[in-house]
């Protein structure tokens, strides 16, 4: 199996791939034949720009937290459910991830129009007189990406529980730990990499998401996607969109990094405590 | 376990809210789309087949199913030719910038496909005069490559090397080994990597915006259109149509070849 097998895919990657995206993130640093941050002061000099960016880096942060306060628990009642249910819940977690994100936003537009549930459910009890608009805001952006990327966060905590050494959080218990100290002291530490992983893939998919603010927030709130959809498609800005591809681009490796080091330095804080399974047992 | 109730409680609640939120909304669209309404209301006051037959008869729909069907089948295709041959590489032999190759490969599933489609369009489309058709195909290859990819190495991983060896110490060539041996025995990677590349590209959005136009476009793209313009329940009708067919997909996969354990 000569190595040459590869050279297709690679190429192909290199060709329509690497070439084409590099240039357009090269773009972002050339005005008018100079190298330089021209196109990024002229981006952020812009209020409507700023704002869009740290509404998507608010946005993704808040869904990433809840996904977290939400799934670390729901993945803790997963690992313990008896295996005849386990089967069922995973598949209703992994189900969503593919079915198409059209679909699975749609539910919110139904919910949230002007004649959605909410809606009829407010003006017929009389707590408002005419619809509120509870679409085409931050709060119904923040809830589509936060059912959109649950699973991801389900799945990686789910796996690490799962690598998780059985007897670890009796041994604490037994050792004179209350339920919330072994949790915090044993069970956490240990599943930090899950969580890591899973904060990292949720917060990743909410600041590039397009069909999410593109249907729930429109133009009102815009995110970095819409954004860079906006300006591409009326007016032709192309030094702009390139600026928003690499700070998307950016945003995402930084926070990838990020996330990874402060799980590692808390390892090493954490590892002469004692709180590692080798310690414990 | 004592005192364990408590916390018990909190976590099967913190499951239950969280399979309300995943499997909920599937509720809603289906009944929205049954709605015999003229605009979205919700809840319906009358339930129909009006939208679900409706949508049959909207033409911009079936031309981009079928483009979307077409752009799903041709870029999966692609994929796996092009990514079987490098999971094999990559899984069986060591050679120098092994972890590079690997990273470049996987490169596409890290860069949002909002800047993929619109780097085809600027550096390819405009520049060098590419269609736009090929353009989309080739920009859907390049995001489902890391899924197939991954998938087939899984299952080459797991294979073991000396059954391979064994046929061609027998006297078959490499490649008639592969065929005969290998390629049976990852049937089931294979198949599950081919469902998820396609499934992957049929929902593709942000790769496609900029790669269609009023010539060309997929499904889900032509959705996002309709629902600029229409407040109706079609879009519901379309979503519960999709999310019914990839239960089915996926269930059946799932039975036969163990999808889950794949992907």
């Amino acid at each position: 199996m000569p190595v040459w097998l590869l050279m297709p895919s690679l190429a192909f990657v290199a060709a329509f791939f690497v070439a084409p995206v590099a240039a357009l993130l090269l773009g972002a640093f050339r005005l008018d034949g100079v190298w330089g941050f021209g196109h990024f002061s002229a981006f952020f000099a812009e209020p409507l720009n700023r704002e869009v960016y740290w509404r998507t880096v608010r946005l993704a942060g808040l869904a990433t937290l809840a996904a977290a306060c939400i799934g670390y628990p729901a993945a803790l009642a997963i690992v313990r459910l008896p295996a005849r249910w386990r089967g069922l819940v995973t598949a209703l977690v992994i189900l969503p991830l593919m079915v198409s994100p059209i679909a699975r936003t749609y539910a919110w537009i139904v919910l949230l129009g002007r004649n959605g549930l909410v809606n009829s459910l407010l003006v017929s009890s009389g707590s408002v007189q005419e619809p509120v608009p509870l679409l085409y805001t931050e709060a119904a952006v923040w809830l589509g990406l936060l059912q959109l990327m649950l699973p991801l966060m389900l799945v990686s905590l789910v796996s690490a529980l799962e690598n998780l050494p059985a007897d670890v959080e009796h041994a604490a218990r037994s050792l004179g730990a209350t339920p919330l100290q072994a949790f915090f002291k044993v069970t956490l530490p240990l599943t930090q990499e899950g969580l890591v992983l899973g904060g990292t893939l949720v917060f990743t998919g909410c600041v590039t998401a397009y069909i999410t603010p593109a249907l729930l927030g429109g133009a009102k709130v815009l995110m970095l996607e819409t954004l860079l959809y906006q300006k591409v498609n009326s007016g032709g800005d192309l030094p702009a969109a390139s600026v928003i591809a690499v700070l998307l681009l950016l945003t995402t490796v930084a926070v990838n990094q990020l996330l990874r080091r402060a799980s590692a330095a808390r390892r090493t804080r954490l590892a002469p405590s004692g709180a590692v399974p080798k310690a414990a047992t | 376990m004592t005192g364990g109730s408590r916390p018990g409680w909190f976590c099967a609640a913190a499951l239950a809210l969280a399979l309300i939120f995943l499997v909920g909304p599937f509720f809603v669209v289906f009944i929205a789309g049954f709605s015999g309404e003229e605009t979205l209301v919700f809840p319906p006051r009358s339930l129909s087949w009006r939208w679900m037959a409706h949508i049959f008869t909207v033409e911009s729909f079936a031309a981009s199913l079928r483009t979307s069907l077409v752009v799903a089948v041709v870029s999966t295709v692609a994929a796996l030719l092009l990514g079987v041959p490098a999971a094999y590489v990559l899984v069986r032999r060591n050679f120098a910038g092994k972890e590079l190759v690997r990273t470049l490969l996987t490169l596409p599933i890290i860069v949002p496909g909002i800047i993929v489609g619109l780097a085809l369009l600027n550096y390819m489309v405009l520049v060098y005069d590419m269609p736009v058709t090929a353009s989309l195909l080739v920009g859907h290859t390049a995001m489902l490559l890391p899924y197939t990819v991954r998938v087939v190495s899984g299952s080459l991983n797991n294979l073991r090397l000396d059954i391979e060896d064994a046929a061609v110490t027998l006297g078959a060539t490499r490649l008639r080994a592969f065929w005969l041996v290998v390629v049976p025995n990852i049937r089931g990677g294979l198949i599950s990597a081919a469902v998820l590349a396609f499934i992957t590209s049929f929902n593709q959005v942000p790769v496609s915006l900029f790669l269609t136009g009023p010539g060309i476009s997929t499904l889900p793209i032509e959705m996002l259109a309709y629902m600029e313009t229409n407040y109706d329940p079609s879009i519901a009708a379309l979503s519960t149509l999709m999310v019914l067919f990839t239960i089915i997909v996926v269930a059946g996969m799932e039975r036969f070849f163990g999808f889950t354990r794949h992907v």
